[in-house]
């Protein structure tokens, strides 16, 4: 076999019908189950929880600013930077914007070192995430994949549910 | 609006929701989707089943599509892995491919092989010889590509094209034409 031959042959290959008609009865399937599979948005509880969270973190960050440092300039241009999952619901946007701002601004208010640990701590939280989320979107059934991604957020809220707490003794004190 | 040959409007209108856009791209994307399954598992009910998977995937992680990739790009993926998954489970007893399944029947202008006949000597191809020539052959993935959906090494890759290559023209005897 010299590589002319194989030159026909590739060409035969290449030259096939990349499309075949599936039968008509395909899509009437794909529909009946369309109407019992609602498309993947993050579950109501966290969205209950995360509305919670930034109810919570904002009236402690009132209380903080009135009492405390004022927030660096610095910490309000990473509070400003987009890098949670994207979301359509107006309401959850709303509530995981104000989630993310209350902790940049809480976060302003810690030791610089253990500010560091916890941008660190983040960083490897989103990095898992983002992951995940690629993993995801080649094996979107897995459910491996989906429970890990569920996770993740939980890990980020902690996160933010732990500085909370590690900045209240703080202002306590002032 | 259309962009790079993708329905923009119709995928973002899916991902909010709506199955009459969803359906508008399944009519636009199936055969390619069905055409790649069918190839790749080489029976019928199997790659109706994969690609009935495939777009209820699509359906559910549609608000997770990252416009980075084309869409068709991304819903390939999915088939594939999806016929991967699948790889285990599927009796290795392929159909002999007819017309009348869908498959095509046009001639090469240029060949003296009948299509047929060479979907059936790709058909009765081992699996992973056929899994490279499929993705690397008729759909036109890089190796790297293709190794990447599969699973193995570029080099394997490009060994399993080649094995390919060499069963097929012993099947079809084109060193005599």
């Amino acid at each position: 076999m010299n590589e002319r031959e194989y030159e026909q042959l590739d060409r035969l290959i290449a030259n096939l019908p990349k499309e075949v008609v599936p039968p008509a009865t395909l899509w009437p399937r794909i529909a009946g189950r369309l109407a019992s599979t609602r498309l993947r948005r993050p579950p109501m509880a966290l969205a209950a929880a995360i509305a919670l969270a930034a109810a919570c973190l904002a009236s402690l960050f009132t209380w903080a600013v009135m009492q405390g440092p004022k927030v660096p300039a610095v910490i309000q241009s990473i509070a400003a930077r987009g890098s949670f999952e994207e979301s359509r619901d107006p309401k959850y946007v709303l509530a995981r914007d104000m989630v993310e701002r209350s902790f940049r601004e809480r976060l302003a208010l810690l030791e610089p070192a253990t500010r560091a640990k916890i941008e660190s701590s983040l960083a490897v939280i989103r990095q898992a995430h983002e992951d995940i989320r690629k993993a995801l979107a080649a094996d979107p059934e897995s459910p491996v994949l989906q429970q890990l991604w569920e996770s993740t957020w939980h890990d980020e809220f902690d996160l933010y549910d732990h500085v909370v707490q590690a900045t209240q003794p703080t202002m306590t004190r002032t | 609006m259309e962009a790079g040959g993708e329905p923009t409007d119709t995928i973002a209108a899916a991902a909010a929701g709506d199955t009459a856009a969803f359906e508008r791209l399944y009519r636009q994307y199936s055969p390619r989707v069905y055409g790649l399954c069918l190839r790749l598992t080489g029976q019928r009910e199997t790659a109706e089943d994969c690609t009935q998977e495939s777009f209820i995937s699509a359906w559910r992680a549609l608000n997770r599509f990252e416009r980075r990739s084309r869409f068709s790009t991304w819903l390939h993926q999915i088939a594939v892995h999806c016929v991967m998954s699948r790889r285990k489970g599927l009796r290795f007893e392929y159909e002999v491919a007819e017309p009348t399944t869908g498959l095509p029947d046009r001639a090469d202008p240029g060949s003296d092989v009948p299509p047929l006949d060479l979907e059936r000597a790709i058909a009765a191809l081992p699996e992973g010889a056929r899994h490279v020539l499929v993705l690397v052959g008729i759909y036109g993935y890089s190796h790297a590509e293709a190794a990447g959906a599969l699973g193995i090494a570029e080099g394997t890759c490009k060994a399993q094209l080649h094995r390919a290559r060499h069963l097929l023209t012993e099947t079809l005897q084109l060193e005599k034409s």
